[in-house]
């Protein structure tokens, strides 16, 4: 295990710059997931904390080693793709245990490892077996063992859940979860599903054109997101925003209609969010017409029209309404998120 | 009902008709291509080579009335005892030398350019295609003046150095390895796989398509060369059975009974050597590397 330092981290392509000096420090045996857009730039700066990328600017540090010029082999990481990249002629066992092979480990040495690993990921009855006689997710499996026999200081996955069935993933995310707390080997997690950062991470760290936006715990950032971006990534269904300008009676959203603020709201706000779970029906409160209402039997998600915006609307208990209909909806004021004209969260 | 039975049966009858054109087109290809081979088996077991002769315009051609293995026995005691086999043999090593040692170099050159992190790769690379569309026979009188100038007249290594290396198995190799997914020598590398060990240990066990099919063109492309050889060989110690055939059309006669025995005879090494690496021609697990 071990910390990994960036520091104002960049990166070119040419005369292009995907990476604008990021800033991470993550600590020793930290579950760090970095969530962003496609092309956001995630991919590229796990591939240079693995080697696999050039730095062009900054420095990234495992533990007190500088690694800027390390290559991969000697970075002590190890790596779970996308896509496996298990080798296709190498029986399960063989897959394993070919990074012992080449470090020179003994025959028992890497028998031993290997056993370890696959008991840790029951994969015991699969050790002969080559990759293409398994499924998405025991290859899924494998990958993780290769990575485990290394015992290295820090795990690196890129997006290894996407190519699985959302069932699937649901149970691997628990898996890499509950094997990070049994391991507690430091772990950097690259997705694009927020709902995946939020589940499995310590901290998520999420990022935006080569920019990092926002760092912090699931929920600190689910509860105070840094900006208007953030607030709409982390979250699903997605935080309403609702355009207009606050005033002394309340936010007088666009369309004349009124949003009651919370007490001691700062001025200057344009943009008013609030969480879908977070809007109850209260016939006192502001009106909307029921647009669709989609029951999913644990709870019931109602789309509403409120003046030139559609609300989502989440509400635990069973509700008897239909297209047409108005409503009366009343924000839990304390959960009340406003923005200022750049974005920020004011 | 009637419109719907005439609707199933249209289909059915196009789909026989193209079946039987189908039928018939692959049969007049095998018949162009295999009778010729059946001819020259024929031939080989006939005893009087102006009858060979004669016999070649009709369907006499195709029949033998007397077969006998005479023709074989001659060829293999011709121009001494078991010269025949040393020429045999000659072609053979050639064959397996160039074939082994160009499967090592053209795929570790089409792993590098596909791969490795070499400086003008992509200019190299258009040299190595730019390369493939100049003809053999363009090169060869400055090719026999570096191999003459180099003492390499009349040996093994003139018939096999100058063809181990070639444009057209390396950019075969290229595309090949080009198309493996890049994750497989990323995590080679994250593995401590060396460039060398990665070629080795994981893309060439890969690679058995690739690798049956450069043996095979470039096993037959050994196996019939002629003109080179006979530039470079001047006696029997290097010289392939493809030269040595040749010695059977004298200026004075012609001995076709032995020329088609010893024809024969060249033609089973090459037709086994084809057999043993067609299966792999089509087959391929590469696609289980990845999702699937």
């Amino acid at each position: 295990m071990a910390k990994v330092s960036i520091e104002n981290v960049a990166k070119f392509y040419g005369n292009h710059q995907v990476i604008h000096g990021i800033d991470i420090d993550i600590a020793d045996g930290e579950f760090v997931t970095l969530v962003g857009p496609s092309g956001c730039g995630k991919s590229t700066l796990l591939r240079m904390i693995a080697g696999l990328e050039e730095i062009s600017a900054g420095d990234i540090r495992i533990g007190d080693r500088l690694v800027n010029d390390v290559p991969p082999k000697e970075r002590d990481i190890a790596m779970v793709f996308q896509n496996y990249a298990l080798y296709p002629h190498m029986t399960v066992a063989q897959n394993m245990g070919f990074a012992l092979k080449l470090k020179g480990e003994s025959r028992a040495a890497i028998d031993a490892r290997v056993q370890e690993a696959a008991a840790i990921l029951a994969l015991e009855p699969y050790l002969d077996r080559l990759p293409k006689q398994l499924s998405g997710g025991q290859r899924q499996r494998v990958a993780m063992g290769r990575a485990i026999v290394r015992d290295p200081q820090v795990f690196l996955f890129d997006e290894p859940l996407s190519n699985l069935d959302a069932k699937l993933r649901v149970q691997m995310r628990a898996e890499i979860k509950d094997l990070h707390q049994r391991l507690g080997t430091t772990t950097v997690y690259v997705t694009h599903d927020q709902i995946e950062a939020m589940t499995m991470a310590d901290r998520i760290v999420v990022m935006k054109g080569g920019v990092v936006e926002q760092i912090g715990r699931p929920l600190e950032l689910y509860d105070h997101p840094a900006n208007l971006f953030v607030a709409t990534f982390i979250g699903s269904p997605a935080m309403n925003l609702v355009k207009g300008k606050a005033g002394n009676g309340g936010f007088v959203a666009e369309g004349g209609a009124v949003l009651p603020l919370p007490p001691g709201a700062k001025a200057g706000a344009v943009t008013y969010g609030i969480r879908p779970e977070h809007l109850a029906l209260d016939e006192a409160g502001f009106r909307a017409e029921v647009v669709v209402v989609e029951p999913t039997g644990a709870e019931t998600q109602v789309l509403a029209r409120f003046g030139t915006t559609m609300l989502v609307v989440v509400l635990r208990e069973r509700v008897d309404l239909n297209p047409g209909d108005s409503i009366g909806l009343r924000p839990d004021l304390s959960t009340v998120h406003l923005f200022g004209e750049d974005g920020r969260r004011l | 009902m009637s419109d719907l039975a005439l609707s199933v049966k249209k289909p059915a009858a196009a789909l026989n008709g193209y079946r039987f054109v189908q039928s018939i087109s692959v049969f007049i290809i095998a018949l162009v291509v295999i009778s010729p081979l059946f001819m020259l088996f024929i031939a080989s077991l006939k005893d009087d080579r102006f009858q060979i002769l004669a016999d070649m315009g009709s369907f006499r051609a195709f029949w033998v009335d007397h077969p006998t293995f005479n023709n074989f026995r001659e060829v293999g005691n011709f121009a001494g005892e078991l010269a025949f086999g040393r020429y045999l043999g000659n072609s053979l090593f050639i064959l397996f030398s160039t074939v082994s040692l160009g499967l090592i170099v053209n795929s570790m050159a089409g792993f590098i350019l596909a791969w490795g992190s070499l400086p003008g790769r992509a200019l190299i690379l258009a040299v190595v295609i730019a390369l493939y569309v100049i003809p053999q026979e363009s090169i060869i009188m400055p090719l026999l003046i570096i191999v003459s100038r180099a003492g390499l007249s009349d040996t093994f290594t003139a018939q096999i150095l100058p063809f181990v290396a070639s444009p057209l198995y390396t950019f075969l190799f290229y595309q090949f390895f080009a198309q493996l997914p890049k994750e497989l020598y990323e995590a080679a590398a994250i593995d401590g796989a060396s460039i060398f060990r990665t070629w080795w240990s994981i893309f060439i066990p890969l690679s058995l398509p690739a690798l049956a099919t450069v043996s095979i063109l470039m096993g037959i492309e050994t196996w019939n060369q002629y003109l080179w050889p006979i530039l470079i060989t001047q006696t029997d110690y290097a010289r392939p059975i493809s030269v040595a055939i040749a010695t059977f059309f004298g200026q004075d006669s012609i001995y076709w009974d032995r020329a088609m025995a010893a024809s024969v005879l060249m033609m089973i090494p090459i037709l086994l050597f084809y057999l043993v690496f067609q299966r792999w021609f089509i087959s391929s697990f590469v696609g289980s590397a990845v999702k699937g």
